[in-house]
C-alpha cells in the first residue's frame, strides 16, 4: 500500500481534530480533539520516518506521547478544577471577561 | 568440547550491530538550563518534604539562587568566548550555544530573577487569620468558596509551589531559543508552556476569572501547539530530518538528495505547509495578530505577578526561536516568507493599537499593547539583517523590564476585592500617591516610546534595522500606530493626574521590599536604556550572529 | 578643554528643576525663590553665550561634541549660530517673568484638604524649568537626532503643566474647566506626538540615507551639510522631498500652521496665562526656528519646491488668525488666534527665501516672544482680577486701574504692530522681504495687519473704556511684583523698536549663511528681483 495513503489519514485526523477544537463546546471533547490533532501528528511522524528510512520519526512520536500524556495531566486538572467550581465544563460558560 | 564450539554447532555468530553510540554532552556549556531545572526538580522535592511553615522562605531561596547561579553561567560562558568566536551547536545538535542563545537566556534570567520578587510579596494583601499571604491561592484544588477553601485559608496554607513551576517554565524558555532542531522546539514550548497554565490558574482574588483564564489559555496554547507539531512533521517529511541545519541545506539544495524520495523530499507544498504551521504556533506564543485573541483574557485572569512574567519572559523566548526559525532554517525562503510577516505585523501593530483605544481594565489595556509591541518586534525581525536581530535583541530586554514593572505596579492599587483594575477606579491616582502615579506615568511613557526612556531607544532601533532592511512602509505603519498607542498610554496618565480622586477609590498598599525592588529596577531599566544604551547596544550587536 | 557654557546654560535650569521638586511640601516659597533663582542663573549664563558670540567668527561657536550613542549615530553636539543664540538668550530673558506671573498660579485652593505628598507649587516651578531646559537644548542642538530627542521629550512636562494647572477662571465651574483642561492637554499632547512621530520616520529615513551613502549614518548637521557640500552626499529629489515633509509637517504643527492650528486656542484658553505664554512664546518659537534651521539647510531642494504651498499656508494663517480673533468673545483665545496670525507671518518671512524675509523672521521670533508675553501676562492680570475670560464682563477698566489698562494698551499696540514699537520693524522686514519676490503675496499678508489693528482696538475699547461694569469697581491697579513683571517687557519692546540693531547685527550673518545653502545654485535672486 502506498504510504502516502497514511499521510492523507493523518492530514483527515488532524483536520477532524481541528475542526472538532472549534466547534465543540464541552471542553474536555475540545480537549480530546486536541489530543486527536496530536495523533495525527504521531501518524505523519511515523509515516514520513518509514518513507525516509531513518528512526528520527518514531522517536519523535514517543516524545509526541510523552508530552501528549503531560498535557492530559495538566488540562485536566485545569479542567476538573473549574468544573468543580461552576459545574459547567462548557466553554461557552466561560466568559467572565468579555469585553 | 567447549560450551562455545558445541553452540556453533547448529548456530553462527550474527554480526555484531555496532554499539549506539554515546551521545556527547558539553554539560558545562548547558549549565545554565541545567542549573534551573535542577533546582526545579529540587524545588519539588522541598515541597515533598519540609514542614509547611519553612517552605515559603527555602523556596524563594532556592529559586533565587538557581536564577541567579544560571545567570553567573551564562556570563561565564559569554566571556569564555561562547556568544561570539566559539559559539557552536551543543547536545548532539539539540541546542545551540551562541549570541543571540546566552543574549536571550540571560535576559529570560533576570526577569525571572525579578519577577520571583513579585511573586514573593507578602505584604500586599490583608493578612487572612494572621497569616501573610501572597498573590495565590491558597489551594489551588479547593474549590472556590467552598469550606475547604475556607479551612485551608483558616490554616495559613500558601501555594508555594508556584515557584519550582516558575522555574521549570524558565528552564523551558531557556531551551526555547537555544533549540536547534524541531524536536527541542517542541518539547520545550511545552516545558514552558504547562507550568504557565498552572500558574495562571492560582490566583488567590477572583479565582473564577483566573480558572477561566487558565483553561482559555490551556486549550487555545494546545490547540496552536498542535499545529506547530503537525508543522514540524511535515517540514520532517520534507526535509528527513529535523535538525535546523539539515533543513536550510535540503532548502538551499545542497543536500545530498535520494532519489527514490524525490516525491517527498523537497516537496515544496510539504515546505510551505509546514512552514506556515511552525510559524503559527510559534505567533501564537508571540502574541500576533490573529494568533492573539488569547492574551487579554489571559492577562486579565492571571495573578498580576503571573501575568507580568509571562507578559516579558514568553515573549522573549519566543521571538528568540522565531528569529532562529527564519534566520537559521529560512534565509532561503525569505522572499517567501517576508510578504506574508509583513501583513503580519502590520495587522498586529495596528490592531493592537486601535482595540487598546477601547479598553477599559488596565490589565486588558497593558494585554492589548504587548499585542502592538509584539508588531514593532516583528518589523524588527523583518529587517533580515544583523542589524535586525539585534535590534531585536535590545528591544526585547528593554520592554520585558518595562513590562514587568508595570504589571508589578498594577498589583499595588487595591480594594476590598484584591486589585482594582478598572481604569475608572485609577482616577486621581496622581493626587492621592504621586509616587506610584509617577513611576506608572514612566512606564506608560516609555511604552508609548518617548524619547529619554528605554522604549524610544527599543523603538528606534527596530525601525531603523527596518528601514535600513527597505521596509520603510513598515515603518511609517509603525509610526502611526505609535500615535494611535500613545493616546491609550496619555489617557491613563490623564486619568491618573488630572481627575478628581473618587472618595471610596482604591488604595494604595504599601509594598514590601520585594515588590519595591522589582519596581525599581523596571525604572531603573527603563531610564538606563534609555539614557546611556550603548553599552547594551554595543551587547546586542556583539550577540548578533546565530551560529548554524 | 574649554568650559561647556552651552551644556551648563541647559544643565542649571534642569538641576534647578530637581531641586525646586525637592523642596518640602509644606515650604512652598522656598520652592519659588529657588526656582527663580536658578532661571536667573540661566539667564546670566545665556547673556554670557551671546556676549561671547561672535558675529563675524565661525558660523556654529561654542561648539561642543561628544559621542552619546554611537549605534544610532546621535551625538551630542552643541552649538549656536546667531539665531540660536538669540532664542535662547529670549528664552532665559521670558522665563523669570513667566515665573513671578505665575507666582500664585499654583498655590493650593485654601479650601483643599492639603494632602502631605502633594506638591503642585514645586511641581509647577520646576515643569517650568524642565520645559526651559529642553527648550535651550533644542535650540543649541546641531545634531539632527539629538534636536528631535528634546523637541519630542518637552511634550511631557508641557503636558503637565497644561493640564495639571488650568485657568481657574471658568465660566462653566470647576468640574468643566477640569474637562476642558484635560481636554485641551490631550489635544496638545496627540497634535504634536503625531507631528514628531511622523517626523521621528524622516529620521529613520534620514539615517538610513546617510548610512547608505556615507558608510556610517549620522544626525550631524555640519557633518551632513560639508558631505553635501563635497558631493559624496547626493540626495535623491523624491527621497529628500518625502524627509522635508516628514520634518516640517512636525514643526508645522509646533508653529503652529494652518490647518494645524487647532490645538493651540485650547491649549492658550484652558492654561493659566505664563503658561499660555511658555507655549506660544517659548515653546512654540522651536517649530520656526527649526524650519530655518533643519528643513532649509538639510533639504534646501525641497524647500523650494514647497515654498509656494507654505507660502500659501503661512498667508492663510495670517488671515485665518485675524479674522477668527476679531470674532472671538474669550481674552485668551483671542490672543491665541492672533499667535496663529503672526506665526504666518514668520513662516511667511522664513520661506520667502529673501534676506529681510529671514532675518525679519528670526526678529519677529523674539519680538513676538516679548510683546505677547507683555499682552498675556497683563491679560492674565486683568483676568485673575474679575474672575472671567469673557471679554464681555469687563468695560471702564481704565477707570479703575489705570497702569493696567496703559500696560495692556501697549502690549496690544505692539501686536499690532504699531511703528515705534519692536514687532514694526519685523513685520516691515517680513513684508518687504516677501514683497520683493512675492508683491502679490507681501499685497495680500498686508491685510492682517489691518485685521490685528481691528481685534485689538476691539478688545482695547471693550474692556478698558465706557463705563464701569460689575464686577469692575474694586479692581485693584497692578501690584509690585506685577510691575516688575511688565515695565522690563514694555522696556524692551520700546527699545528694540527704536534700535533693533544689536538683535539684527547678531541674527544676519546667520541670515546669509542660511540662505546661501538654499541658493548654492540660484544667487541673490532678491537682489535680481528688486532692480
Amino acid at each position: 500500500m502506498n504510504p502516502a495513503n497514511y499521510l492523507y489519514l493523518s492530514a483527515l485526523l488532524f483536520t477532524i481534530g481541528a475542526a472538532g477544537v472549534l466547534i465543540r463546546r464541552n471542553a474536555i471533547v475540545v480537549f480530546m480533539c486536541v489530543e486527536l490533532m496530536l495523533n495525527a501528528c504521531n501518524l505523519a511522524f511515523v509515516t514520513f520516518s518509514r518513507l525516509h528510512g531513518n528512526l528520527d520519526g518514531q522517536v519523535i512520536a514517543f516524545f509526541t506521547m510523552v508530552v501528549a500524556a503531560a498535557e492530559v495531566v495538566v488540562g485536566l486538572a485545569i479542567i476538573v478544577s473549574i468544573f468543580r467550581s461552576r459545574h459547567s465544563a462548557s466553554v461557552d460558560d466561560a466568559n467572565l471577561m468579555k469585553l | 568440547m567447549s560450551a562455545s564450539s558445541v553452540h556453533s554447532l547448529w548456530t553462527t555468530a550474527a554480526p555484531v550491530a555496532d554499539k549506539f553510540p554515546t551521545p556527547h554532552i558539553e554539560y558545562a556549556q548547558l549549565s545554565p538550563v541545567l542549573i534551573v531545572l535542577g533546582a526545579a526538580a529540587l524545588g519539588v522535592l522541598v515541597e515533598a518534604f519540609l514542614p509547611r511553615r519553612s517552605r515559603y522562605t527555602a523556596q524563594v531561596a532556592l529559586a533565587a539562587l538557581g536564577l541567579a547561579a544560571a545567570f553567573a553561567a551564562i556570563v561565564a560562558l559569554a566571556d569564555k568566548g561562547y556568544g561570539t568566536t566559539k559559539a557552536h551547536i551543543a547536545a548532539m545538535g539539540a541546542v545551540a550555544v551562541d549570541g543571540p542563545a546566552l543574549f536571550l537566556q540571560g535576559t529570560i534570567l533576570l526577569v525571572g530573577f525579578v519577577a520571583i520578587f513579585t511573586f514573593a510579596e507578602r505584604r500586599l494583601d490583608p493578612r487572612a487569620h494572621g497569616n501573610q499571604v501572597d498573590s495565590f491561592a491558597a489551594q489551588g484544588s479547593a474549590v472556590p468558596g467552598s469550606d475547604q477553601e475556607k479551612a485551608a485559608v483558616r490554616a495559613g496554607f500558601t501555594s508555594t509551589e508556584v515557584f519550582p513551576l516558575l522555574m521549570f517554565a524558565v528552564g523551558g524558555m531557556l531551551i526555547f531559543p537555544a533549540a536547534n532542531d524541531l524536536l527541542t522546539l517542541f518539547v520545550a514550548l511545552e516545558v514552558f508552556s504547562l507550568p504557565l497554565y498552572i500558574l495562571c490558574a492560582l490566583a488567590r482574588r477572583n479565582r473564577l476569572m483566573s480558572q477561566e483564564a487558565a483553561v482559555k489559555y490551556f486549550l487555545l496554547g494546545a490547540f496552536s501547539s498542535a499545529f506547530l507539531l503537525f508543522g514540524i512533521a511535515l517540514l520532517y517529511g520534507y526535509a528527513g530530518t529535523v535538525s535546523y541545519s539539515g533543513i536550510s541545506s535540503v532548502i538551499d539544495g545542497t543536500a545530498p538528495m535520494n532519489p527514490a524520495l524525490a516525491d517527498t523530499t523537497g516537496n515544496d507544498a510539504l515546505l510551505l505547509i509546514g512552514l506556515a504551521m511552525v510559524a503559527m504556533g510559534l505567533l501564537f506564543k508571540v502574541g500576533a495578530v490573529p494568533f492573539h485573541m488569547w492574551t487579554p483574557d489571559v492577562y486579565q485572569g492571571a495573578p498580576t505577578p503571573v501575568t507580568g512574567f509571562m507578559a516579558s519572559a514568553t515573549k522573549v523566548a519566543a521571538f528568540g526561536a522565531l528569529l532562529r526559525l527564519l534566520y537559521v532554517v529560512l534565509p532561503g525562503m525569505r522572499w517567501d516568507w517576508r510578504p506574508v510577516m509583513w501583513g503580519v505585523a502590520i495587522l498586529t501593530m495596528l490592531a493592537g493599537a486601535v482595540i487598546a483605544v477601547t479598553q477599559t481594565d488596565v490589565k486588558r489595556l497593558l494585554a492589548y499593547s504587548s499585542i502592538a509591541h509584539a508588531g514593532f518586534i516583528l518589523a524588527g525581525v523583518i529587517a533580515t539583517t544583523p542589524d535586525g536581530i539585534s535590534s531585536v535583541l535590545f528591544y526585547l530586554a528593554a520592554y520585558s523590564f518595562v513590562t514587568l514593572g508595570a504589571f508589578a505596579v498594577v498589583t499595588l492599587v487595591r480594594d476590598a476585592g484584591g486589585e482594582a483594575t478598572h481604569l475608572s477606579r485609577w482616577a486621581g491616582l496622581g493626587r492621592r500617591s504621586p509616587l506610584v502615579a509617577a513611576v506608572f506615568a514612566v512606564f506608560l511613557l516609555a511604552f508609548a516610546g518617548i524619547p529619554l526612556t528605554s522604549g524610544f531607544a527599543g523603538k528606534f532601533a527596530v525601525f531603523t534595522a527596518a528601514a535600513q532592511g527597505g521596509a520603510m512602509p513598515l515603518v511609517i505603519v509603525g509610526v502611526i500606530s505609535s500615535a494611535i498607542a500613545a493616546f491609550f498610554y496619555i489617557r491613563v496618565i490623564v486619568l491618573m493626574f488630572f481627575s478628581e480622586p473618587k472618595p471610596d477609590g482604591p488604595t494604595v498598599a504599601v509594598p514590601s521590599l520585594m515588590t519595591s525592588t522589582a519596581i525599581a529596577v523596571g525604572v531603573a531599566v527603563t531610564l538606563v536604556l534609555g539614557l546611556a544604551p550603548q553599552y547594551f547596544l554595543d551587547l546586542a550587536d556583539k550577540a548578533g550572529i546565530f551560529v548554524r | 578643554m574649554s568650559f561647556p557654557l552651552l551644556t551648563v546654560t541647559a544643565a542649571v535650569p534642569a538641576v534647578g528643576a530637581v531641586v525646586t521638586a525637592a523642596v518640602p511640601a509644606a515650604q512652598r516659597t522656598t520652592a519659588k525663590y529657588t526656582a527663580l533663582l536658578f532661571s536667573l542663573a540661566t539667564l546670566v549664563f545665556a547673556a554670557v553665550a551671546l556676549v561671547r558670540f561672535d558675529p563675524d567668527g565661525d558660523r556654529y561657536q561654542l561648539t561642543e561634541s561628544h559621542a552619546w550613542i554611537k549605534d544610532f549615530g546621535l551625538r551630542y553636539d552643541l552649538g549656536v549660530d546667531g539665531i540660536a543664540v538669540v532664542m535662547v538668550a529670549l528664552t532665559a530673558l521670558l522665563i523669570p517673568f513667566v515665573m513671578l506671573a505665575g507666582w500664585h498660579d499654583a498655590d493650593p485652593l485654601e479650601d483643599a484638604n492639603p494632602n502631605r505628598r502633594w506638591r503642585p507649587t514645586q511641581g509647577f516651578f520646576a515643569l517650568i524649568l524642565l520645559v526651559e531646559a529642553m527648550v535651550v537644548l533644542s535650540f543649541e542642538a546641531t545634531d539632527v537626532f539629538l534636536f528631535y530627542i528634546f523637541f519630542e521629550a518637552m511634550l511631557i512636562p508641557m503636558y503637565f503643566l497644561i493640564g495639571g494647572f488650568g485657568d481657574r477662571a471658568h465660566a462653566g465651574g470647576e468640574e468643566e474647566a477640569a474637562r476642558q483642561r484635560s481636554y485641551a492637554a490631550v489635544k496638545f499632547l496627540l497634535y504634536n506626538l503625531a507631528g514628531g512621530l511622523i517626523m521621528l520616520a524622516a529620521v529613520i529615513g534620514l539615517y538610513v540615507v546617510t548610512a547608505h551613502q556615507l558608510g556610517t549614518g549620522t544626525f550631524s548637521l555640519q557633518e551632513i551639510l560639508s558631505a553635501r557640500a563635497s558631493g559624496k552626499l547626493d540626495i535623491e529629489t523624491s527621497t529628500e522631498r518625502w524627509l522635508f515633509l516628514g520634518f516640517f509637517f512636525a514643526f508645522a504643527v509646533k508653529a503652529p500652521l494652518w490647518p494645524l492650528h487647532t490645538w493651540l486656542p485650547n491649549a492658550m484658553g484652558e492654561s493659566t496665562a505664563p503658561v499660555a505664554v511658555l507655549i506660544t512664546a517659548v515653546v512654540d518659537k522651536v517649530g520656526t526656528f527649526a524650519m530655518l534651521r533643519f528643513c532649509l539647510q538639510l533639504f534646501p531642494e525641497a524647500s523650494k519646491w514647497a515654498a509656494p504651498v507654505i507660502l500659501v499656508l503661512a498667508l492663510i494663517s495670517i488671515i485665518y488668525g485675524a479674522l477668527l480673533a476679531v470674532g472671538q468673545r474669550d481674552i485668551k483665545r483671542l490672543i491665541a488666534y492672533a499667535s496663529v496670525s503672526h506665526f504666518g507671518f514668520i513662516i511667511l518671512g522664513i520661506f520667502a527665501m529673501t534676506s529681510q524675509g529671514q532675518s525679519g523672521a528670526t526678529l519677529y521670533m523674539v519680538n513676538h516672544g516679548i510683546s505677547t508675553a507683555a499682552l498675556m501676562l497683563v491679560a492674565g492680570f486683568l483676568i485673575t482680577r474679575r474672575g472671567s475670560r469673557l471679554i464681555a464682563d469687563f468695560g471702564g477698566v481704565q477707570k479703575v486701574a489705570p497702569i493696567l489698562a496703559g500696560t495692556f494698551l501697549i502690549g496690544g499696540l505692539a501686536t499690532l504692530s504699531l511703528p515705534g514699537l519692536a514687532p514694526f520693524v519685523s513685520e516691515f522686514l517680513v513684508l518687504v522681504g516677501t514683497f520683493s519676490r512675492y508683491p502679490v503675496l507681501g499685497i495680500i499678508a498686508t491685510l492682517g495687519i489691518v485685521l490685528a489693528a481691528l481685534y485689538v482696538l476691539v478688545l482695547y475699547q471693550r474692556t478698558m473704556t465706557g463705563p464701569v461694569k460689575a464686577g469692575i469697581e474694586g479692581m485693584t491697579d497692578l501690584k509690585a511684583r506685577e510691575l516688575l513683571v511688565v515695565t522690563p517687557l514694555i522696556a524692551l519692546l520700546l527699545f528694540l523698536g527704536v534700535y533693533p540693531k544689536p538683535v539684527t547685527d547678531i541674527v544676519n550673518p546667520s541670515v546669509h549663511h542660511t540662505l546661501s545653502d538654499v541658493h548654492k545654485t540660484d544667487p541673490k535672486p532678491a537682489l535680481e528681483a528688486k532692480k
